[in-house]
């Protein structure tokens, strides 16, 4: 019973870790396709007095990856409805063309602005509407979820690295006869230690087991059974068999720092 | 280090120790030949187990020095200190067997410290265990068996690398008659047989022995050669 409650004193701060560094990649993974389909959505309106090919407005500013005319005719049709065909033509010869223009990427909306003004500074563009404010909004209510996730997940770490230290404390203690014996024989420190990394690794990767079994079951089986769409769509977000690769490596790398705080801060 | 380290295993010089202010131990001089079988005795609290870390390196000298082996005990290094106490072989009152371990794995402790195969700890074991007459108890625990038993797998594990010195801090303090004389048997053999140099602190100094070894005795935080 002890011997359990010892060993999950360990397990579960150092699942809390690695349950906040599954989160922070998965979040990671869905901003990353929300950011695109924000990418993707958005355009920006531009007026202009003459055709613009594409490389044209990449020259004025080169976060532009495409542009899209868009077609003059229904709207001319519009307007010749019941006049000649010459005054028709001229009215439409004098009428500016119009571009949605892509971006590479997902920009602030200063960043927008620049781009505002990188357009309006070539005298053939008459007008360019950003969109700004709605972009923007979306934009920092997403940046601000991140953060806000960020801080919890780093917070949560530093608690279980807390716990994860003293655990370690303990079993130094209950194996401190033993490594005092070592040392009187000459033993060195790697060698009287080891049996702390032994048991602290042990427990480590029966971590990124439970931590990797948790998330694969709420990929499998919680997202489909409960019919919870956004996590059936992007399924393949939620567990990718590289996190195991990282569970275990974040794991180790929390043995080896601990084991080694609680060894070399106690050599007399 | 010195030409005089082929003679002396042990030499100390004006060897003062202490764990705060208060000097254990104060300007005591003395050597130890190579092959010496040596008695220290005193009173309890007199300083015989302070003056026996020293010889370890568990304890730093306060001034003067104490040379082990070559090496002087006053600057040494982490690095020698840990390759001489592969050298030694250190046997306490209390045993200090690691009782999580089988009495085989405690034997060999000094050998797996050098990074001796377990095939090599095996036969080393078989050996050791014969010699101190533990064979049949190779795979018990050492809470399985009796004190004089666990002291001999102390005596077990001090000679498993062929020491050049035998520590021995009251080996028999907590074993009856028989089980003290099987130990000092054994600390005989180790000097006589496998020619190691050995220093034992006792209170009392058996009767088979009297007078047929050099004794030192700590008094007033001195120590002084009685024969
Ligand atoms: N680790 C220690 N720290 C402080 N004082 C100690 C320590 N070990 C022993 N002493 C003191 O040093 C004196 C000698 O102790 P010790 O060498 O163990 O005596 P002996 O082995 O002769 O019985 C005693 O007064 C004891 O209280
Ligand atoms: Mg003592």
């Amino acid at each position: 019973m002890k011997f359990i409650r010892n060993h999950l004193a360990f397990i579960f701060p150092m699942m809390a870790i690695l349950l906040g560094v599954e989160f922070f990649l998965v979040f990671d993974r869905t901003t990353n396709s929300y950011e695109k389909g924000l990418k993707e959505g958005y355009s920006m309106f531009v007026v202009t007095k003459k055709p613009f090919k594409v490389e044209e407005f990449k020259t004025l500013n080169k976060h532009i990856s495409e542009s899209l005319e868009i077609d003059k005719d229904r709207l001319a049709s519009q307007i010749s409805d019941g006049m000649s065909q010459s005054n028709a033509r001229e009215i439409l010869k004098e009428l500016p063309y119009f571009y949605n223009l892509k971006l590479d990427g997902y920009l602030k909306s200063s960043a927008l602005e620049g781009i505002k003004e990188d357009l309006m500074s070539s005298k053939d563009i008459k007008k360019v509407e950003t969109f700004g404010n709605s972009y923007s909004d979306s934009y920092r209510l997403f940046t601000f979820i991140k953060f806000i996730l960020n801080v919890f997940i780093i917070f949560m770490s530093l608690i279980s690295l807390f716990l994860i230290i003293k655990q370690m404390e303990i079993w130094r203690y209950a194996h401190k006869e033993r490594m005092q014996i070592m040392k009187v024989f000459g033993a060195p420190l790697m060698l009287r230690s080891g049996v702390l990394f032994r048991v602290a690794l042990i427990d480590a990767i029966i971590s990124s087991f439970l931590t990797s079994g948790a998330f694969l079951l709420l990929k499998y089986k919680l997202a489909s059974d409960n019919h919870i769409e956004i996590l059936t769509q992007k399924q393949n977000l939620l567990f990718q068999s590289s996190d195991f690769l990282i569970l275990i490596v974040t794991s180790i790398l929390i043995v080896l720092v601990s084991v080694s705080l609680v060894v070399f801060g106690n050599e007399e | 280090m010195s030409t005089m380290s082929t003679n002396f295993v042990i030499n100390a010089s004006n060897l003062t120790l202490s764990y705060s202010d208060e000097d254990i131990i104060k300007d005591a001089s003395f050597s130890v030949k190579k092959g010496e079988f040596v008695f220290i005795t005193g009173p309890s609290g007199s300083g015989k187990s302070t003056l026996l870390k020293s010889f370890y390196g568990q304890l730093k000298p306060k001034s003067g020095t104490v040379v082990v082996g070559g090496l002087d005990m006053s600057d040494i290094t982490e690095g020698k200190l840990q390759e001489l106490r592969t050298h030694l072989g250190i046997i306490f009152q209390d045993y200090k067997l690691i009782n999580e371990w089988t009495v085989k794995k405690n034997a060999v402790l000094p050998l797996m410290i050098a990074g001796y195969s377990v095939d090599v700890q095996n036969t080393q074991a078989e050996r050791l265990l014969k010699h101190v007459r533990l064979s049949e108890y190779k795979d018990r625990y050492p809470l399985e068996l009796s004190g004089g038993e666990q002291q001999r797998v102390g005596v077990a594990r001090a000679l498993a690398k062929n020491p050049f010195l035998i520590l021995a801090d009251e080996p028999t303090g907590n074993l009856d008659e028989y089980s003290s004389n099987v130990i000092w048997e054994l600390m005989e053999n180790a000097c006589q047989q496998l020619e190691a140099t050995v220093l034992v602190v006792t209170h009392k100094i058996p009767s088979m022995f009297s007078h047929r070894y050099r004794h030192f005795i700590i008094e007033h935080k001195g120590v002084y050669e009685v024969h």
